[in-house]
């Protein structure tokens, strides 16, 4: 294509040779060139060779072994293999010494600056083995340091940048929640709707169309919501949900934060598995990041609840680092051989872990603590096929769910094992007690579900079959075992939804929609059942006020949309919207009340309550008071149409007893039914008694 | 109160109507046989035999003696209501999907599918006398529809006009002195499937597919007032005492048996007239309801639903005594 326009371009000129005389180009006398080079052609300048050209693509690493010729074979191939995931390596320079061994450093070319820029990224502080860690850097490097003036000018100082009030939200003077509403408005668009809870009708503060690409999730105290974009996450915040920061990790599926809020932690997929990478939430920098070969939760990173540390799961050990960082705690991972699954305190800086059961080994649930690395106890189990833990949101109890089994078999020919007659303990562990005390809850119906009530020493299991499930309560005391308080029979429940506060907790079958609001101080008393065909999410508000149960798009095409329930029950709201996806409550950082304050808001709660109470009346009374207006408006509108109506058909009285034969049928002349009462002689029986 | 079940059917509901009086119930169904009841105990009087297809419309005259059914099987037929014998048989060209008595009684009009090459045609009879030599006579008119099919079809109140409801959502007004098209709307947006009278036939309330019911003034054919559902609707009807309507309907009769009876909605609506908000909601067929209306006396309802059930609901004092401020 290109030759043939110069083609057609030499053509032109021929052509345009017939005109003649060519004009003078020459610069007028005394003219003085003052546009320099760079002001007019800056990006054909910018192309042009020069001396560093190829430097660029240098790297430079340290800290390789020092071998003799007869390995350096195999350590070149060593190091080129580890350097080629970056690109070509297109010359390798490994300088010798007299005796022909390698100094202990080596010189890498790339095709280009990035694929060097990716190496050194990589690669630095890669540990090839015990005693050598690679340090590698561009050459370019050299240059840099070599060019730091002599003299030191201090930065300039930047403008202030007025941070918003990302607290705002937590200002409203009548406590009302947010809650967001995401629906799907094409392929890879999500709009979203900012709410506000208020009596009696919910706000509306901001909708955003497109403002995501998949879903959104709140920070867990409500600060940010995250949004998912081909580029990476941006989280955002504020009065009005400006973007705050973003973070550039193409493909991020997922996001988690730790749980003060100041690190973020994104996992994009790769082709080989998946990457993953710290994030510092305010300053948007890059902490650490991880290519990791599996996309298996193996790899989530876990955060004390401090942020203090974060920690993931390898095979046989457990890697805690420490933040700010993020290097190894004590520079090695903790090798627990056999380990299952881990999970961290809600307010204490202890890991719960499980091994698996050996031959000849018991599995064992342990508590360590961090960073001391202690084990704080210790707990045997025999015949496990599994566990799972489960932490009681304010860190006082822990509890081990254990699947147990009366026999095994190994099945020869998948190699898996069968367990046979399985029966399921709840070990319970008292933390806050001395020596940490445990006690067991054996059951031995299959288990679909167990929950903590957050606040207070309960929790419950829904076991059985799904369909004809029993839901026990227990009550844990200190120095007691574990006591059955209630137990619920016949439900048809699959989960338990607890209210943040307590007491109150939500029985829901997920496939059937029914639910079941339960108040466990009071009897455990079933208030009220509710029905919400097909709802895949139950969600409390924050402050265990209302429940939200939705429909969404993402299981079901049809009656998409979610209800509003209050804490009893009672169907307050039912908004049906098309390709509804998500309903989020903005959560709330935990209250700054100290215990004893509290305590006393509850003492003298009657105080208050009057005052809440007719400030709701009231709004409920303007909101009635619209009605009825609105009300009385359209009755006026309708009655003044329907009196003319009335007029004209009374006029036409005539003519419509005219069409029936002059019998009046305007006015029913039902009314005066007789009623008859008819009696039948059926049978006639006769009894002779004795 | 607990509801009459009117078991007599073995297949789907397609249209019950009441008569003038309120003491009779009649029911057309997919059975081929149209029942008469008593709507205050719920027993059978008997049944009228004679049609080889399922029946779509049924209507009586307001002196209770002739009795018009529109059917599948190409014909319409007017019964003798007391005998339940047949009077007349009219063939046609195709099913006939609507069909009614008009105000007087003296005439009465049908409507026709358009289906098997043949076009959507509405005829208007003479029924003044009905004899067998009624099925040789020519209708007195017939206006071909060109456009969708009608769907649904009422009397205007003084026998000069009738109102059809189209399968495209349209609403047309027709002079039956020139057979010309008065007035036509597009408030729907799909199928109409039912279109009933107020008590003195000023408005009309429709019900659509497009999961609306609305109500239009006769005569202008002016849209008063919109019920919005979730599903579609297949029957509304206007108390004739309260500012009442009922809206009965639910998922399309090819989808029903993919769906639970929890989540088809099958459930009657009752909607105030004026501010269009619904407050009730009764549960009772186990498909969607085909059709329904109020009694006369507007102290009961019957439904006629997909699973060829009719429910006659009496209304307890508390929904007279239910008022909106």
């Amino acid at each position: 294509m290109a030759k043939k326009k110069s083609e057609e371009y030499g053509g032109d000129c021929e052509a345009d040779g017939e005109y003649g005389e060519e004009p003078n180009f020459e610069d007028p006398e005394g003219f003085v060139d003052d546009v320099t080079d760079e002001e007019l052609l800056a990006d054909v300048l910018k192309q042009k060779p020069c001396e560093t050209d190829g430097v660029e693509n240098v790297v430079v690493v340290d800290n390789i072994p020092k071998v003799g010729p007869a390995r350096q074979e195999k350590l070149k191939s060593v190091v080129e293999k580890l350097f080629a995931n970056f690109g070509k390596i297109v010359n390798v320079y490994y300088p010798l010494d007299e005796e022909e061994t390698t100094k202990g450093y080596a010189f890498l070319e790339y095709k280009n600056s990035a694929q060097a820029e990716e190496a050194v990224k990589a690669l630095n502080n890669h540990r090839l083995d015990k005693s050598h860690t690679f340090a590698v850097n561009l050459f370019t490097d050299f240059q840099k340091y070599e060019n730091i003036p002599e003299k030191w000018e201090p930065p300039t100082q930047q403008p202030y940048k007025v941070q918003e009030d990302l607290y705002n939200f937590l200002t409203e003077p009548d406590a009302y929640d947010q809650y967001c509403v995401a629906a799907e408005t094409g392929q890879n668009s999500v709009q979203v709707q900012f709410w506000q809870n208020t009596i009696p009708e919910p706000t509306d503060l901001e909708t955003r169309e497109r403002f995501t690409d998949t879903f959104v999730k709140w920070s867990p105290l409500g600060t940010y919501i995250v949004t998912f974009h081909k580029p990476g996450v941006a989280i955002w915040g504020g009065t009005s949900y400006n973007k705050i920061n973003k973070f550039p990790h193409p493909g991020t599926q997922f996001v988690d934060f730790s749980p003060g809020e100041n690190y973020l932690v994104t996992y994009g997929p790769t082709q080989t598995g998946q990457k993953i990478i710290i994030w510092d939430i305010r300053s948007g920098q890059e902490k650490r990041s991880f290519v990791s070969d599996n996309m298996s939760s193996m790899s989530m990173f876990r955060w004390s609840h401090d942020d203090k540390y974060v920690a993931r799961m390898c095979e046989n050990s457990i890697q805690v680092y420490e933040t700010p960082g993020f290097y190894l705690l004590d520079m090695k991972s903790i090798k627990i051989p056999g380990i299952r699954s881990f999970s961290w305190s809600p307010t204490d800086n202890i890991i719960a872990y499980w091994v698996a059961e050996e031959t000849d080994v018991p599995a064992k649930v342990t508590l360590m603590e961090i960073p001391k690395k202690r084990e704080i106890r210790n707990k045997n189990l025999f015949n496990v096929a599994d566990c799972k833990i489960h932490w009681q949101k304010s860190g006082d109890y822990l509890c081990v769910k254990v699947d147990r089994f009366s026999k095994s078999k190994k099945d020869k020919k998948d190699a898996d094992v069968k367990f046979l007659g399985m029966f399921y303990n709840f070990e319970i562990f008292h933390m806050r007690e001395k020596d940490i005390p445990v006690d067991s809850v054996e059951l031995k119906e299959l288990i679909l579900a167990f929950a903590w009530e957050p606040v207070g020493t309960k929790f419950g299991i829904i076991h059985g079959d799904p369909s004809n499930a029993n839901v026990s309560f227990y009550e844990v005391k200190k120095g007691q075992k574990p006591s059955l308080v209630k137990k619920l029979e016949k439900k048809l429940c699959t989960h338990m939804f607890w209210s943040p506060r307590g007491q109150f907790v939500v029985l829901g079958n997920l496939t059937m929609g029914t639910l079941e609001f339960v108040d466990t101080n009071n009897d455990f008393v079933v208030m009220t059942t509710a029905d919400h065909f097909r709802a895949s999410d139950v969600e409390w508000d924050p402050t265990g006020r209302y429940v939200v149960t939705g429909v969404s798009s993402w299981k079901v095409k049809e009656d998409t949309g979610y209800n509003m329930y209050s804490f009893q029950g009672r169907l307050l709201r039912r908004t049906m919207l098309k390709n509804f996806v998500q309903f989020l409550w903005r959560p709330r950082p935990p209250s700054l009340l100290s215990e004893a304050q509290q305590k006393e808001i509850k003492k003298n709660l009657k105080k208050y309550y009057p005052q809440f109470e007719s400030k709701d009346r009231m709004r409920m009374t303007r909101a009635s008071k619209e009605l009825l207006e609105k009300r009385a408006q359209l009755r006026a509108q309708f009655m003044e149409y329907r009196n003319k109506r009335i007029a004209e058909w009374t006029e036409q009285k005539s003519r419509r007893l005219q069409l029936r034969n002059h019998v009046d049928t305007d006015n029913l002349d039902t009314e005066d039914v007789d009623e008859e009462i008819v009696e039948f002689l059926v049978k006639e029986d006769v009894t002779v008694l004795e | 109160m607990k509801p009459l079940m009117l078991q007599g059917h073995e297949r789907s509901i397609t249209q019950i109507k009441y008569n003038r009086d309120g003491d009779l119930l009649f029911s057309a169904s997919k059975d081929q046989k149209p029942n008469v009841w008593y709507s205050l105990n719920g027993e059978r009087l008997g049944t009228y035999n004679g049609h080889n297809g399922a029946v779509w419309c049924v209507d009586v005259d307001w002196t209770s003696t002739k009795l018009i059914t529109g059917s599948g099987d190409m014909t319409t037929k007017l019964w003798d209501v007391q005998h339940g014998v047949p009077l007349a048989s009219i063939k046609t060209a195709s099913s006939v999907r609507t069909c009614n008595f008009s105000y007087s009684g003296n005439q009465a009009a049908y409507s026709t599918d358009r289906a098997m090459g043949q076009n959507c045609e509405i005829f208007i009879i003479d029924v003044r006398t009905v004899d067998a030599s009624l099925s040789h006579q020519d209708s007195t008119l017939r206006i071909p529809v060109l456009q969708s099919k009608v769907t649904a079809m009422q009397w205007g109140t003084l026998d000069e006009t009738i109102i059809t409801g189209h399968e495209n959502g349209q609403i047309t007004l027709w002079d039956l002195r020139t057979g010309k098209e008065i007035n036509a709307v597009n408030d729907h947006t799909s199928q109409i499937n039912d279109m009933q009278l107020s008590k003195d036939g000023t408005m009309f309330v429709t019900a659509s597919k497009d999961t609306t019911a609305k109500l239009f003034d006769s005569d202008s054919l002016m849209c008063l007032k919109t019920y919005k559902t979730e599903r579609p609707v297949n029957s509304a009807s206007v108390s004739p005492i309260l500012d009442h309507v009922v809206l009965g309907g639910g998922q399309d009769a090819m989808e029903v048996t993919t769906t639970s009876a929890r989540a088809g909605k099958f459930d009657s609506l009752f909607f105030h007239l004026i501010y269009e908000e619904e407050f009730a909601r009764l549960k009772g067929h186990f498909g969607p309801i085909n059709s329904l209306c109020f009694h006369p006396d507007g102290r009961s309802y019957a439904t006629g639903g997909e699973d060829g059930f009719v429910r006659v609901q009496a209304f307890d004092n508390s929904y007279f005594e239910y008022v909106f401020e």
